[in-house]
């Protein structure tokens, strides 16, 4: 004859306890998967710009980043950011280079694009369009959220490559031209996909899209 | 044969330092020491020991903290002899500090760097030659800067006829860096290795006892003549560096 043996209390609540923990880990591993659930997201038609001929709107997983361009410090500079961002080069662009906390890169047109990687030329590509001049400032200040156009280690070399820095640094005064300030989407940008401790980041992020705010 | 050249890019990029630093001078580990300086100089230390170049060939340790600090009044003091304009003419920006700096195991006091406008030293270089070295090296990157100032043919036709440099710095023995009581046309022992490091010698000495330099020529014109030379193209690039 079998007997049946009735859950204890004790062992009742341990059995909610480990339903509980069981619907908790799975529901966390998807929450945390999501890396842009806590990102605040702008509503660009709630914010009043200033000067919306040097507004860009970079659109990338976590949503939209808001760049104000500086044509008074590097006029050639921001001309040709304007000028790629119109053509829609940028678009698919790979943030290859990801310092953690520190700058995020993208922009190699030739190399770094969704639809055509190459990793062993990353970072080499052209936009066709020949180099630039640098356009040097010492009063432009390299804060959090700096825009400035890549260069090789030689100066006169800046194409189509940008970067965005994610804290100040101050050793890039007077060595990068600026293009321009983020002025909404920092924490979009921290998200970017990083090389763990590598500065190259293999599967990178992508801008999916990136606009002058006039032509939205 | 992609997971191939995936596997080897993994192993490449994981050897890459991350730090903005690096993505600006391309040598790793460093930190900065101070930014703000008359001169425009930015200075520079190693954080932890680092290797950079062809094979890692250069070598260099982290800086020790109060040794640092040390050497560092020296090295400003003589940084701060040339100005802003003159540093931006032969292309010198960083000064790396780090001790022990070795070039495929030869060590070396300084190795200059025109492209990247960078000039590393080693602060444990001998103490009774450091101030000296500093300027050194400093020619080195004045004559990559303006070549045509400091012609290496002419500069040895001022030479006793019999006398020949060596192939290379390295490749002969004529390294000791003390001043020759009977100069006969050269300051030390290392003059005599190649023109570059004849013209740097003088330089060096010009910039830290320019007093017993003329005092020396008095009695040696082979050595005023290529103090001359020398003189006549850093005129041309700044009429008031010495």
């Amino acid at each position: 004859m079998i007997k049946t043996v009735k859950a204890s209390l004790s062992e009742k609540i341990l059995f909610i306890f480990l339903i509980c923990l069981a619907i908790f880990a799975l529901s966390s591993f998807f929450i945390l998967k999501n890396k842009c659930l806590f990102v605040d997201k702008a509503d660009l038609k709630k914010i009043n710009f200033k000067d919306k001929e040097n507004i860009a709107v970079m659109n990338i997983e976590c949503g939209n980043v808001v760049i104000e361009l500086y044509p008074d410090i590097s006029p050639n500079a921001v001309q040709r950011f304007k000028t790629l961002i119109n053509q829609k080069s940028y678009d698919g662009s790979a943030f290859y280079k990801v310092v953690e906390n520190t700058l995020i890169q993208a922009g190699d047109l030739e190399f770094g694009n969704k639809e055509y990687l190459d990793y062993s030329k990353i970072g080499s590509g052209k936009s066709g369009l020949g180099l630039l001049e640098s356009e040097l400032s010492d009063e432009f200040e390299f804060t959090e959220g700096s825009v400035g156009f890549a260069r090789t280690t030689e100066f006169n070399t800046e194409d189509s490559e940008f970067f965005i820095t994610l804290k100040e640094i101050p050793i890039y005064q007077g060595e990068y031209t600026p293009l321009g300030k983020v002025i909404y989407g920092l924490e979009i940008l921290r998200k970017i996909k990083t090389g763990n401790k590598a500065i190259y980041v293999l599967r990178p992020d992508y801008i999916n899209t990136f606009r002058m705010l006039n032509s939205n | 044969m992609r997971i191939l050249i995936l596997f080897i890019l993994c192993f490449n990029f994981s050897c890459v330092n991350a730090d903005e630093i690096y993505n600006l001078l391309k040598i790793p580990n460093l930190e900065i020491y101070k930014l703000k300086n008359n001169n425009k100089i930015r200075y520079l230390n190693a954080k932890a020991d680092f290797a950079m170049g062809v094979d890692n060939n250069i070598t260099c340790n982290k800086t020790g903290q109060n040794n640092l600090e040390d050497k560092f009044i020296t090295v400003e003091k003589n940084l701060n002899l040339y100005n802003a304009k003159f540093l931006n003419k032969i292309n010198l920006k960083y000064i790396v500090l780090c001790e022990n700096l070795f070039v495929s195991e030869i060590n070396t006091g300084g190795i200059p760097d025109v492209k990247k406008r960078t000039l590393i030293l080693d602060i444990n270089f001998n103490q009774k030659y450091f101030e000296r070295m500093i300027h050194h090296e400093i020619f080195h990157m004045i004559q990559n800067s303006f070549k045509n100032n400091f012609n290496e043919n002419e500069f040895s036709s001022l030479n006793d006829v019999s006398f020949n440099y060596a192939e290379c710095s390295t490749c002969s023995d004529r390294l000791n860096l003390d001043l020759y009581l009977n100069t006969n046309g050269f300051l030390t022992e290392y003059s005599k290795s190649v023109p570059s490091e004849d013209m740097a010698e003088i330089f060096s000495f010009l910039m830290t006892d320019q007093n017993k330099i003329n005092e020396i020529i008095k009695n040696d014109e082979i050595l005023l003549n290529k103090i001359n030379f020398v003189k006549s193209g850093l005129m041309m690039i700044d009429e008031n560096i010495l």
